[in-house]
């Protein structure tokens, strides 16, 4: 289950399927294709037409071909992961001649994505599929370039797909915490525990050097050396502090 | 196209772009030259890709207002408003009507300061002169400078909210307002005078780039490239959305649909423009609510989807929104105009000079950011 999907409020209502009113562009469809099975809902705007995946390509050659349909204006084509129900394409055509809209849908399995191309009907699809089939990895059977378009080849993953991340850096915080939680284990079980805080190990070596640098340094003084000597003999022991550490 | 080939050559391939100054942005076309002339293209994008459409997905229904902006940064007001009428229209919200006229008013200024952004870019393309350029931003940071004012940025707007708008235009709106549109229409009278009959204008961009209306139907074209065609389509006259169907305004068309039509086009469009700006200043109201009321910070609109289209300088922008009633959108698709006049570029372009290619890019007026989004 999504993060979208926990957070819905208990009390959102579903948009109940409204038939569309008779006479809309659902029923020319019905006319026009007599044995394709339309499931037809009265959107906000247009009139939304659901078919199975099979029937696209027939659905798509009448909406543009037949007179009394004559869709040849495709105005977008988009992918959409409905997750356990599969991957959606969803194509919305507009006619010049009867100034109408319909919106058309098909589900796709979410395992083997596959629909024939409708850039056949219109050139405008050339360019959507190609961005459906890299966003997606919906498959347009019968494309003539499906080469990535809008993202680098050999990418190896689908981004819009809901089961993508957002951003890869949440996946490589989780990495390195999962790398990072067996190490600090192993030390607090062994060797005396590390200090955790970087900044606090830091001022706790600066400390210890501190110390150490003013040991030599009296210790130089009471054997009577010279300022040079004094230094090198400070020198000397800072390193062997570094080596022991 | 068919190309006729006099002597046998090799073709050559070479890029322009993706870092070139006319292309416009971040965008590669591969072109196979022979000679001068073009036979074939690639257009090659992608460099500008963010993901818009999937952070979107990952934030509340207002803060994907800010993505709208990004995606369209030359008309961000008129990429809000699709926006937010496509969120309206699922809620079935009711916006006050003073912000429904601030919103036609910003809208179309935005239009005019697109169309004279691509005024001067599209001179500097056609080698006439770098003063228009200067004339053409002259006007465009006049409108900048309101915009700044109203909205507190230059450039990332995020003015228009779901519901009406994110607070009042100052007490001087009206009257600003009058006289930038009053200096925009100076300022298109100067680009008009200097370019229109202008003879290298002319002789460069008329019969070049042609698309037949049926072809550029077939590939998806809308705004100014169809109207250039001669088709007489319009959505703020088709499928009227706001207040669009209580103003007067004509749609321009040209004829042949080559370069010069689609600049005869776009330099009324903004006559046209100029011409809602006033009619709204006339009949806006003068103080009311900016915001329906009742709205709830976190919107949840009910479950269902809608494709929400509306006209840009650019052309037909379209927000399709599928929402599960949570508080983020659930899918989010933008359809962008020159995403679809950049897929027919190969049409244009074959048969033309490699410096016609250019003017032809140009004449596309792509905003690569939302190509790419």
């Amino acid at each position: 289950m999504s993060a979208a999907q926990e957070r819905r409020e208990p009390g959102v209502k579903e948009t109940p399927i409204v038939p569309p009113p008779p006479g809309s562009v659902a029923d020319t469809f019905k006319a026009a294709l007599p044995d394709v099975e339309f499931v037809a809902n009265q959107g906000v705007l247009d009139v939304i037409l659901t078919v199975a995946p099979q029937d696209v390509p027939r659905v798509m050659r009448a909406a543009k071909d037949d007179p009394r349909l004559a869709f040849d204006f495709l105005r977008c084509l988009s992918g959409v992961d409905q997750m356990e129900q599969g991957l959606e394409v969803v194509y919305h055509l507009y006619s010049f001649k009867h100034a109408h809209n319909v919106t058309i849908k098909t589900l796709l399995p979410a395992d083997d994505p596959q629909i024939p191309t409708i850039s056949t009907v219109w050139n405008g699809a050339l360019w959507h599929e190609r961005e459906a089939h890299e966003m997606f990895g919906i498959v347009f059977q019968g494309h003539p370039d499906l080469r990535p378009l809008l993202l680098e080849e050999d990418l190896g993953y689908h981004p819009l797909l809901k089961s993508h991340p957002l951003a890869e850096i949440e996946e490589s915080q989780e990495d390195f915490l999962r790398e990072e939680a067996p190490a600090a284990a192993a030390t607090a079980a062994g060797a005396p525990p590390a200090p955790v805080d970087e900044r606090a190990a830091k001022i706790a070596l600066a400390q210890k050097k501190a110390e150490a640098m003013k040991k030599a340094r009296e210790e130089a003084r009471a054997k009577g050396l010279s300022p040079e000597d004094e230094k090198a003999f400070v020198q000397e022991a800072l390193k062997t502090l570094e080596e022991g550490s | 196209m068919t190309i006729e080939r006099e002597l046998d050559t090799i073709d050559v391939n070479f890029n322009v772009g993706p870092q070139h100054p006319a292309t416009h942005g971040v965008f590669r076309m591969v072109l196979t030259v022979d000679g001068e002339l073009v036979v074939d293209l690639e257009p090659v994008i992608g460099y500008l890709h963010r993901g818009a459409e999937k952070l979107s997905e990952n934030c509340d229904y207002r803060q994907a207002i800010g993505f709208q902006d990004r995606t369209e940064y030359l008309a961000q007001f008129n990429a809000e408003l699709c926006y937010v009428i496509a969120v309206e229209k699922l809620m079935g919200l009711e916006v006050p009507e003073r912000a429904e006229y601030i919103r036609v008013i910003l809208t179309e200024l935005n239009r005019i300061a697109s169309h004279l952004m691509f005024m001067g870019a599209f001179s500097a393309d056609l080698g006439v002169f770098g003063t228009l350029f200067m004339y053409a931003f002259r006007e465009r940071e006049r409108m900048q400078d309101l915009f700044e004012e109203i909205s507190g940025d230059r450039m990332m707007y995020s003015y228009f909210r779901v519901g009406g708008l994110a607070w009042d235009v100052p007490q001087d709106f009206v009257e600003r307002t009058r006289w930038v549109v009053k200096q925009a229409r100076q300022g298109i009278a100067d680009i008009d005078g200097l370019l229109t009959r202008n003879e290298v204008t002319m002789a460069r961009t008329r019969g070049i780039g042609v698309m037949p209306a049926d072809q550029a139907i077939d590939w998806g074209f809308s705004g100014p490239m169809l109207r250039a065609t001669g088709v007489r389509h319009d959505l703020r006259r088709a499928e009227p959305y706001s207040i669009y169907d209580r103003l007067e305004f004509d749609i321009p068309v040209g004829t042949q649909g080559d370069v010069y039509d689609r600049y005869t086009v776009r330099l009324e469009e903004m006559r046209q423009s100029a011409r809602i700006v006033e009619q709204c200043l006339d009949q806006m109201p003068k103080d009311g609510p900016v915001v329906a009321p009742g709205l709830k910070r976190v919107l949840r609109p009910p479950a269902g989807e809608v494709y929400m289209r509306t006209e840009n300088p650019r052309g037909e922008y379209g927000i399709y929104l599928v929402s599960k009633g949570t508080d983020k959108p659930y899918r989010l698709k933008i359809r962008s105009p020159s995403f679809c006049h950049l897929a027919a570029l190969r049409d244009m372009v074959v048969g033309h000079y490699v410096a016609d290619a250019v003017i032809i890019l140009g004449s596309v007026d792509i905003v690569l950011c939302e190509v790419d989004r």
